[in-house]
């Protein structure tokens, strides 16, 4: 079973690398002997190709729905085969683009979009797997929103993923005699997304607008005032709800010693690794070799190395205890082909939209838009697109580094915007971010029963989170612009 | 019959077939995790697993898993929680917390799960 769907995916990558490598190929000579600039080349390739129909939404509405229901209503036939669902609903748009469309460079981009995503998740999770944590002391409200707050706080040096899987196994133990969902569910809203909103290494999309040319720093003096109180007020309510819940607990009778254990030291470092790999770009680093047309580059066979460096020298019993395995991430790895492939039109059509209507777009439509999409969809492609319509709303372009840094600073609240809704709101669904969906199994798998789909959705995540979303929409973007 | 603390003491092996674990002992067992399956319910109705009882040893059977050595992986286990037959099921501290790990040529590890290993009640 796994061996086919591994063979899917990989005919899927390597026919779509085939494909986009030599109509690339074929355009980069025919533009090149006109002497044309590379900017031209990718201007002309992005406009040129016409726009997706309506109808190609419905692969991703379909997967999204499945990503939904299966858990829920078709437990078994979910887990058996949401490999072949995913790729197959993939491989739709993937050859209406290739057939109908003629639009490789969509596809190829995605592509190199995916591997990235895919490198820095798996890099982070193999090499936080080879870490233990113990911490042999008695759960209390305050100790769990210390615990939430420094991964708040981690998050942006090693990212949303690395801090979830360094942490949740220990968040856990600490709570084994009292955890309830809620515990997980915090969790994930704060380490595993609200956290990560401060430097480009704590989300995805961050990420993403950095590589486009966001100052590293820019996030962190843009976003501080936001981000701080809203961890603290999110870290409020767990405190309030936390403590009902120890009032309730009389067996607490264990004795602790108080110790905070350390084990799997060389893996920080790979993590260092990883995280100082992420600047060996060339849009970065002038004298890093840009390895087109390949849909990857230096960084990402970095991290690709650290995860297999970090996972043969890890130290065995760490990854027992730590019941180490790929599932996760393979689990990551297979929806987001399907995810990140379908998502393609739907993204285009956003896009154009927002392109369209230009003037009319404030902070707060760009802050709840970008929001709202990456609630469902991944935020990392969300967040770029919104970027591309802001910046075309001031006559600007997304693949210029000096207009997208520009525009950072002219115009800082679209940018923040954007940035703040596509890391908060990953929080929304499970499907939000990468790590959810990782810390949901690992939960799973330590005997916690976790709420559905829609059961996170309307017994937490709205009634939680979408308050604070409205009073930072009031208070920062409802009369902005 | 032997006494899971028997079978612990000993290190004595179960068995593992396809979907098929065969355990030397006999148990009540309370809740079962196997990959992200958390099984409370083992009444006959039950569409996922089956447990039953011979005169030497006990088996469970997996309906969902084909061969459950595909599914758990190298570091990973089949969690049980689990009460010696003939103990106070309600003291809780008769509660033992087992993990089963399928190894070559059939073999099943039984062992108690480590100190650094979760698997909550």
């Amino acid at each position: 079973m796994f061996r086919s769907n591994k063979l899917i995916v990989f005919f899927f990558l390597i026919s779509l690398y085939f494909f986009g490598f030599q109509e690339i190929r074929a355009e980069t000579i025919t533009v090149s002997q006109d002497s044309v600039s590379s900017t031209f080349v990718t201007e002309t390739l992005e406009s040129e190709h016409q726009l997706p129909s309506v109808f190609m939404v419905i692969p991703f509405i379909v997967l999204l729905g499945m990503i939904a229901t299966g858990p829920l209503f078709y437990h078994h036939f979910w887990e058996k085969n949401y490999p072949i669902v995913a790729v197959l609903l993939g491989l739709v748009t993937v050859f209406y683009y290739l057939l109908f469309l003629n639009d490789t460079h969509s596809l190829l981009h995605t592509l190199a979009e995916y591997l990235s995503f895919i490198a820095l998740l798996s890099s982070l999770f193999v090499a936080s797997g080879g870490i233990l944590i113990r911490v042999d002391r008695k759960s209390t409200p305050l100790l769990n929103a210390g615990i939430l707050l420094f991964g708040a706080v981690i998050a942006n040096i090693i990212g949303t993923t690395g801090a979830s899987m360094l942490l949740i196994r220990p968040f856990i133990k600490i709570n084994k005699d009292r955890i309830k969902p809620y515990h997980i569910i915090f969790f994930i809203f704060l380490v595993s997304n609200v956290g990560g909103a401060l430097t480009p290494i704590g989300d995805p999309p961050l990420f993403l607008g950095f590589l486009r040319g966001v100052e590293f720093f820019w996030v962190i003096q843009h976003v501080w005032y936001i981000w701080l109180p809203a961890i603290f007020l999110i870290a409020l309510v767990f405190v309030f709800i936390d403590s009902k819940n120890v009032s309730k607990d009389t067996d607490a009778q264990d004795s602790y010693s108080g110790k905070i254990e350390f084990k799997g030291m060389k893996n920080v470092f790979f993590l260092l690794a990883i995280v100082i790999s992420v600047f060996i770009d060339p849009a970065v680093m002038g004298w890093v070799p840009d390895l087109k047309p390949l849909p990857f580059g230096i960084r990402e066979i970095i991290m690709f190395s650290m995860v297999v460096i970090s996972y043969r020298s890890a130290d065995e019993s760490i990854l027992k205890a730590n019941e180490f395995n790929f599932e996760p991430i393979k689990e990551v790895a297979y929806l987001f082909v399907g995810i990140f492939a379908t998502m393609i039109p739907a993204l285009q059509l956003i896009s154009h939209e927002a392109n369209v209507l230009g003037e009319k777009l404030t902070p707060g439509i760009f802050y709840w838009s970008t929001g709202v999409l990456s609630s469902f969809l991944d935020n990392a492609p969300t967040y770029l697109n919104f970027l591309s319509a802001a910046l075309g709303k001031y006559g600007m372009d997304v693949s210029l580094p000096a207009q997208v840094s520009d525009f950072a600073y002219i115009h800082p609240i679209y940018l923040s915007a954007i940035s703040v809704a596509a890391v908060f709101f990953g929080a929304m669904t499970y499907i939000g971010n990468g790590p959810n969906f990782m810390v949901k199994s690992i939960s799973e798998r330590s005997g916690i029963k976790m709420p559905s789909f829609f059961g996170y959705m309307i017994k937490y995540s709205i009634p939680i989170l979408i308050p604070f979303f409205i009073i930072v929409w009031i208070v920062f973007y409802f009369n902005g612009g | 019959m032997k006494s899971i603390s028997d079978v612990l003491k000993e290190k004595k092996y179960g068995l593992h077939f396809g979907n098929r674990v065969l355990l030397p002992f006999s148990c009540h067992i309370l809740k079962l995790n196997i990959e992200n399956d958390l099984i409370t319910d083992f009444s006959p109705s039950c569409k996922g697993v089956h447990v039953s009882e011979n005169s030497d040893f006990m088996e469970i059977y997996f309906y969902n898993y084909k061969d459950i050595s595909e599914y758990i992986t190298k570091y990973e286990a089949i969690k049980l929680i689990v009460v010696e037959k003939g103990k106070d099921v309600f003291n809780t501290k008769n509660h033992i917390t087992l993990a089963l790990r399928p190894e070559e040529n059939h073999q099943l590890r039984i062992e108690k799960l480590g100190e650094n290993q979760i698997f909550i009640e």
